[in-house]
């Protein structure tokens, strides 16, 4: 793909933010996502992980400052042609219709007058859910029913996914098979993620993690320099360590025993 | 079918081929208007009750949760101990469409909240209004002596009796439109029922979307009322039997429902004309009565929905 653009293709600067009436929420966030990057981000419950995918998803405007995707102001596109730009999925996916699996991936192409290249089978195919394509939504398992909207996302063919902790509720097994996913659809597609987390382990594998607190960048960058002990503990509140055997990969440790 | 076999069936069966001057009369000004408001009624119901259990997310939803049929009510039985007939035989429905569409804004009102409709608001809002409506008509009727009530009571159990054709150009006319209006936009309900955000991911805009369709079932739902009163079951289960045999997408099942709710409030309306005739079993009777069982059969046999 278009992997020569060196550009961000999402943008903010110096984006506030505040719910009605309220205190700001987010104040002074400037963040760059280029092509085909996976970001982490992490912070503690109420943090602003989910404001700030919700603002980059258009679907909360900012107060202050601006927003681009690919260099235009985010709100200056239509909803169908942001939708084929980016996609933005929630936390908690509840669907009480009795949708099959195929007829919720199809959904992917509502953006589109014409279909595209990609079909419903192929979807299913690249997510792993081939022979589930007439199952119910509902009789899925938790891991399978995030695929199944991944492969939704993947018909929408936008490069940009905003995932609001896609990891949540899931067994360690489906978390690993989401993220390696995720981390195939980036590298055969250059697709860029923004992935909202609260496990600090889990954020430890990523490539590049922002920390929050109370709206503000605590720090962006490799977990290494970013998840650090004192960053972590402003973050978090709670005094926790980072330890590393050797070359095996880092794992966050508490400074006491807690029970 | 079904459209065809209500006409000719009745209290006194009819040949199609050999008709006589006074059975084509019957036919024309009386069975055929009945059966036409019957269908439009049906669809209206079938289709409006999809609609909103897919708007508000809520598998008990049916079209009179929003207060519509009970401000309808209220306004007829209004209009017709006011004992003026303003309107002459177009009071009730009138008088009722005017409730309904009363109703239909102040609850949209009600509903809104920061530039949108919300639905738990709106289903906040709908059952607030009903009771207060209910309680206002009950107490008419325990304190109003007027003989034409009872006319009132009939047609709010769903009376088609009345049926002759001047209703039924204005009554297409809405439910049509509706009808039109919310399969046109079958594809943003799909995207609401997966939730606003991902609505709003797939490229459509919410609150735009949930307004258009709430105004096309507050159409088609005041125009069924306007009609024949109010008729139960349809609204509520049709849509879910029509989901247990097509499957739930709403392109299908918009379509589906309106033609499920048409061709069973006829097939009601025959029965409860010919069964005990002379005498008539209100449509809202029969269809609950028949319509219930089938339910609960499918809902036995089959391996509904994966629940």
């Amino acid at each position: 793909m278009s992997s020569a653009y060196r550009d961000p293709i999402l943008e903010f600067k110096d984006v506030g933010f505040m719910y009605n009436r309220g205190k700001k929420f987010i104040s002074n966030l400037n963040l760059k996502v280029g092509n085909g990057e996976i970001i982490g981000l992490l912070g503690a419950n109420g943090s602003g992980k989910s404001t700030i995918l919700k603002l980059a998803g258009g679907i909360l405007r900012p107060s202050e400052g601006l927003i681009t995707l690919w260099g235009k102001p985010l709100r200056l596109y239509k909803n169908k042609d942001r939708a084929k730009l980016l996609c933005y999925l929630p936390q908690i996916l509840d669907i009480n219709v009795p949708f099959r699996v195929k007829e919720l991936v199809g959904m992917g192409l509502y953006p589109y007058e014409v279909t595209p290249e990609m079909g419903v089978d192929e979807a299913l195919e690249i997510v792993g859910l081939k022979g589930k394509a007439e199952s119910y939504i509902k009789n899925l398992s938790g891991g399978e029913m995030r695929r199944t909207f991944i492969a939704m996302t993947l018909l929408q063919g936008a490069g940009l996914f905003l995932l609001d902790e896609p990891l949540s509720n899931l067994d360690i097994k489906y978390q690993i098979e989401i993220l390696k996913l995720l981390k195939d659809l980036k590298e055969q597609k250059s697709i860029s993620i923004i992935m909202a987390l609260h496990d600090i382990n889990m954020a430890l594998q990523f490539e590049k993690v922002m920390l929050i607190k109370d709206g503000k960048i605590l720090g962006i960058g490799i977990p290494d320099s970013v998840l650090t002990k004192d960053l972590l503990r402003i973050a978090f509140d709670v005094s926790i360590d980072i330890r590393r055997h050797d070359s095996e990969r880092a794992y966050i440790s508490y400074e006491n025993s807690i029970i | 079918m079904i459209f065809i076999m209500s006409l000719f069936i009745g209290p006194r069966v009819m040949i199609p081929f050999a008709l006589s001057d006074l059975e084509k009369e019957i036919i024309l000004s009386i069975r055929l208007p009945r059966v036409l408001i019957a269908a439009l009624m049906g669809m209206a119901l079938g289709a409006s009750g999809a609609l909103l259990q897919g708007l508000l997310k809520n598998p008990l939803a049916d079209p009179y949760i929003l207060g519509i049929s009970s401000g309808a009510s209220l306004s007829a039985a209004l209009g017709i101990i006011s004992g003026l007939y303003l309107f002459g035989k177009f009071t009730i429905p009138l008088m009722a469409f005017i409730g309904a569409t009363f109703v239909s804004a102040v609850v949209g009102i009600l509903g809104w909240r920061r530039g949108g409709l919300w639905p738990e608001r709106l289903l906040l809002a709908g059952i607030g209004l009903s009771f207060l409506f209910n309680a206002a008509l009950m107490l008419i009727m325990s304190v109003s002596t007027d003989e034409g009530l009872r006319r009132a009571v009939l047609w709010i159990f769903g009376d088609l009796s009345i049926a002759d054709w001047s209703l039924i150009p204005y009554g297409f006319v809405f439910i049509i439109t509706g009808l039109l209006i919310s399969i046109l936009r079958a594809k943003a309900l799909n995207a609401l029922i997966l939730g606003d955000e991902i609505a709003h991911s797939l490229g459509f805009s919410v609150y735009r979307e949930r307004f258009i369709l709430f105004v096309s079932i507050a159409l088609m739902t005041s125009a069924s009322v306007a009609m024949g009163g109010i008729i139960g079951f349809i609204g509520l289960l049709i849509p879910h039997i029509v989901r247990f045999l097509v499957g739930a997408d709403s392109r299908i099942l918009l379509p589906a429902s309106a033609l499920c709710g048409g061709g069973f409030l006829c097939i009601a309306d025959l029965i409860g004309k010919s069964v005990m005739a002379p005498m008539e079993i209100p449509s809202g009777i029969v269809t609950a009565i028949i319509g219930s069982p089938y339910f609960l059969y499918l809902l036995r046999r089959k391996d509904v929905l994966g629940i």
